[in-house]
């Protein structure tokens, strides 16, 4: 499956930028994730704080509007919430946060092969603001996720989206980001607008 | 006879032999179920047991590690191999970790308010259900989040996931990709077989299917599939068994063959010496397979094990022939005593025939018919056969040498007295206990296997083989209730870490009363309308979307009470199956317990229908029970040997002249097999009892009064012949590793030996009397 795909050629201006975004680890940053759930009225808002441990190691944590730990470490999730025992489940299980999980390892570790193996990409720039989304190449994988697209100015990564195929959205908000005011109502392409913010 | 004429009536006797084995071989059924081999029960619990063996699930289970590859390589062996087994007769579960969200057939989904225990604690009131939205609107902020979206709408307060977590092993190991993995990165499969786990040829047969479909899998070659379990070490140790047996019986035979080359000098009694045996063996499974239709493959052991005594009768033929007379002749001269011993060994085995054991009844068909045949065709077919050129084994001047020392011997009248006293001796100082009742001890599997079974099971969490909790009631329902009323028992055990976990049918299924409590507790349509919308007030979902929810709910309360028989459709239907057997009107409930930390712990409270079995205690009752029978069997074939023996010779003091060293020659074998530490089985006793057979030769041949020297020495010789064939075949199998092996081989060999040397202190006629 992993080499079942030639990687193709991604625009060089990508690869460039994929290397300029490399952090060392451990890196941590406040979010803002805005959710649209075609279940709910209104779109989720949750602020909390994102911790990378180095690749494959992620957490999670939602502040307000309550507060829950997600971790992520060997493949398996745990998500903990007040006076509630753990829940445990598989990353394959959760192919969204898994999407998350490659692409923030692959991005903060400047690793655009990795990147490369999983997703093509598509890179717009509109200096200093630019773009770089990510659509799965496996199949099965993109049975839940359509696209997962990065946006950011300069060497700072602003915003990360991940695209359902239900139709469904989030939006987390990071570092200086997280902290803007939300534009009301908030709409994909009311947040989207905000990501994309000279 | 022409020569030309002799070989085509050897030939086709050999033809007729090959031809009657081919048909018996497809008509015989050789059963493994250990269950026609043991005793009819004499009680509840053995009965249990002997269903217990047969049905067991833990016994029932491979525990499967498919290793040697790159983790994800393996997940998705696992998924293939899941999926192929699943649909293949041989399996009737298979669990890997993965697919657990489908645990509930979508036909019964309704029925998830009555299986689930939700409502015994909770109410679907207005409190209940905002409490449970609530966590919903964070599930969908959480990374569950698309595992769940789907679901919501029909199941808000997730029962689903509640049963699929309630149905899955307590102790599962940790998941990865989807699927189970050891610490060792070896996906890890738990498969039941629908046969049982003590029929070797069944599972056998389940793990061939196994390692088909493994090799059958797309990338099934790159990795290790690696198997255990109760059913494949039995596989393995009967196999292993075998192989030992043949490989030594190949060196037996090799060394048979010299030896009869050396005693006869004469190529053409090879052709011939094995045919009685064979037409009494093939006799013997023809006359199972005519009145039993089947027969336990260990009967068949022990069968072939007590008709070694037939491999005398042609040798006696030959050492017997005399120059100057015919073979016929020589054959008439030998037949009385041959006749005697046959008759008198079917006559003591009659005694199998009325101990009530189809084991041992089926023991004494295939004897007796075995020795009758056997000794017809060395009395009537044989002689016909023999080369009318031959050497006469008395002119052997070593012969008459070793008849002048053994003559020589002194024969002091104590010694059997002294003999017998060191025998008592030696079995009051015996160090190890009397019987060894664990059949199992006898064929072990290899540190290696018992370890590595140990490992999967205690990562798989699977459960424990020797202990079942059984329930017992009129009804199917009714062992539901009792598991119902016992769980809180359980519930205590395990958090005592008594045991970590005991699967209860109830788990799977409650009884109908407890589903119609549930029933009652859910809410009128209205009500939960009402209730419903007080609690989405809170939330942001949208209007209407639960209605799926309500649909189900009231569906659930006009539903019919769910039996396991419409249960059995649903995934996890053949395994409640499994768990509840009818049995004489009556039902039972086998609950399994995994990982048993102190079994005295797990005490059940008077007076309810449970009880804990004890698969090991019990079965070695059982073999004790057995062994008991066996032993008065054999007393009673002891006497009955004695009297028509007396009865032939109608003189007590030549029947006992041949009776005393016979049975003094089994007692010392017996004395020094426990003087040297041995527990004693049952398959010590058959080898004890194909000893004595041989032994009655012996002593039978000694004691009888001959005419000249040259007659003497041909008896010596065929007994020489006799005991060194013993020796050498039953030596071999002394010098296995096999426990089941040795005990045969060493116990015969040992006996043979006895045998012989009082026989000559014994048996002979004194010189001065």
């Amino acid at each position: 499956m992993l080499c079942a795909t030639p990687p193709s050629a991604a625009p060089s201006e990508a690869t460039a930028l994929i290397a300029k975004l490399a952090r060392p680890v451990p890196a941590s940053t406040a979010y803002t994730e805005v959710r649209f759930v075609h279940l709910l009225r209104k779109p989720l808002v949750l602020q909390g704080q994102l911790d990378y441990n180095g690749p494959g190691q992620l957490g999670k944590r939602v502040e307000a509007p309550y507060r829950e730990t997600t971790t992520i470490a060997a493949g398996a999730v745990e998500v903990t919430r007040a006076e509630r025992p753990p829940k445990r489940f598989d990353l394959d299980r959760a192919p969204e946060l898994k999407a998350l999980l490659t692409g923030f390892s692959a991005l903060l570790g400047g690793d655009a092969a990795t990147l490369q193996q999983f997703y093509t990409m598509e890179f717009v720039e509109n200096a200093p603001n630019w773009t770089l989304t990510l659509l799965p190449r496996a199949a099965d994988s993109g049975s839940h996720l359509r696209a997962l697209v990065v946006a950011g100015a300069g060497v700072e990564p602003r915003c990360f989206t991940l695209q359902q195929a239900d139709g469904d959205s989030s939006t987390m908000l990071l570092g200086a980001l997280s902290e803007a005011t939300l534009p009301q109502p908030p709409t994909p392409a009311a947040v989207a607008a905000l990501c994309a913010r000279p | 006879m022409t020569n030309a004429r002799r070989y085509a009536l050897i030939a086709l006797w050999w033809l007729a032999l090959a031809a009657c084995a081919f048909v018996l071989q497809q008509r015989l059924v050789i059963s493994g179920d250990l269950r026609e081999f043991m005793p009819p029960p004499t009680n509840a619990e053995q009965k249990l047991l002997l269903d217990a063996i047969g049905e067991g699930p833990a016994s029932r289970l491979l525990l499967l590690a498919i290793g040697d590859a790159p983790p994800a390589q393996v997940a998705r062996l696992s998924d293939s191999l899941a999926r192929a087994l699943r649909t293949d007769a041989h399996f009737e579960r298979v669990l890997n970790g993965g697919g657990d969200l489908a645990a509930l057939d979508p036909a019964l989904l309704p029925y998830r308010y009555v299986l689930s225990p939700t409502l015994d604690e909770h109410a679907f009131d207005a409190a209940t259900l905002r409490d449970e939205l609530q966590q919903r609107v964070q599930d969908l902020g959480s990374p569950a989040a698309e595992m769940l979206k789907d679901l919501l709408p029909r199941d808000p307060t997730l029962e689903t996931l509640k049963l699929a977590q309630r149905w899955l092993p307590r102790r599962a190991p940790a998941l990865r990709d989807g699927v189970w993995f050891s610490p060792h990165d070896e996906a890890l499969l738990l498969v039941q077989t629908r046969a049982g786990g003590f029929d070797p040829q069944a599972q056998a047969q389940a793990i061939a299917a196994l390692q088909t479909a493994f090799a059958a899998l797309p990338d099934g070659g790159s990795a290790q599939l690696s198997i255990s379990g109760p059913g494949y070490i039995g596989v393995q140790v009967g196999a292993q068994t075998r192989r030992e047996a043949e490989r030594l019986s190949v060196f037996g035979s090799a060394g048979f063959i010299v030896l009869l080359l050396l005693a006869y000098r004469s190529g053409g009694v090879l052709a011939l010496v094995a045919l009685p045996l064979l037409s009494g063996a093939l006799a013997g499974v023809a006359a199972i397979a005519f009145a039993f239709g089947s027969m336990h493959g260990i009967t068949l052991a022990f069968g072939f094990t007590l008709l070694g005594v037939a491999q005398e009768y042609p040798l006696r033929v030959f050492s017997h022939r005399r120059v100057g007379t015919d073979a016929r002749t020589s054959v008439r001269e030998v037949w009385p005593l041959l006749r005697l011993a046959i008759v008198s060994a079917c006559i003591a085995y009659l005694a199998f025939l009325v101990s009530g054991v189809a084991g041992l009844q089926q023991l004494a068909v295939f004897t007796i018919s075995g020795l009758l045949v056997a000794g017809a065709a060395t009395r009537w077919l044989l002689p016909a056969l023999l080369s009318a050129s031959f050497r006469d084994v008395a002119e052997s001047t070593w012969l008459e040498k070793l008849r002048a020392i053994i003559d020589g011997v002194r024969r002091p009248r104590w010694l059997p007295w002294a003999l017998l006293l060191l025998a008592l001796a030696w079995l009051q100082m015996a160090p190890a206990p009397l019987w060894q009742n664990d059949l199992a001890a006898l064929t072990p599997a290899s540190p290696a296997l018992l370890a590595r079974e140990g490992e999967l099971r205690a990562a798989l969490g699977a459960p424990d083989v020797r202990y079942l909790l059984v329930i017992e009631a009129p009804s199917a329902d009714g062992v539901l209730a009792a598991a119902e009323r016992i769980t809180p028992q359980v519930d205590k055990w395990i958090a005592a870490h008594a045991v970590d976990d005991v699967e209860l049918p109830s788990r799977y299924l409650p009884s109908a009363a407890t589903q119609r409590a549930r029933q009652t507790k859910l809410p009128e349509h209205a009500a939960l309308v009402a209730a419903l919308d007080t609690a989405l007030a809170d939330t942001d979902f949208l209007p209407g979307l639960f209605t799926p929810f309500l649909d189900d709910v009231e569906a659930a309360r006009r539903l019919p009470v769910l039996t396991p028989e419409q249960f059995a459709g649903s995934p996890f239907g053949a395994r409640l199956q499994a768990m509840l057997l009818p049995r004489a009107g009556r039902w039972l409930g086998l609950a399994t317990l995994s990982g048993v930390h102190d079994a005295a712990a797990i005490r059940l409270d008077a007076g309810s229908d449970a009880h804990l079995l004890d698969l090991k205690a019990a079965s070695e009752e059982l073999v004790a029970a057995y062994r008991t029978r066996i032993l008065v069997a054999l007393g009673a074939a002891l006497v009955l040997l004695g009297l028509s023996v007396a009865l032939a010779f109608r003189n007590w003091r030549r029947a006992w002249a041949v009776l005393a060293p016979m049975s003094l020659a089994t007692l010392l074998a017996f004395a020094v097999l426990r003087a040297g530490g041995i527990s004693l089985s049952l398959f010590h006793l058959v080898a004890l009892t194909l000893a004595a057979g041989l032994g009655l030769h012996y002593a039978l041949f000694f004691e009888r009064p001959v005419a000249d020297a040259a007659e003497a020495r041909r008896t010596l010789h065929a007994t020489l012949v006799c005991v060194g064939s013993a020796l050498l075949v039953f030596g071999l199998l002394a010098t296995s590793a096999l426990p089941v092996l040795r005990a045969i081989g060493l116990t015969v060999a040992l006996g043979v030996l006895f045998h012989f040397f009082l026989s000559i202190q014994m048996a002979r006629p004194r010189q001065d009397s």
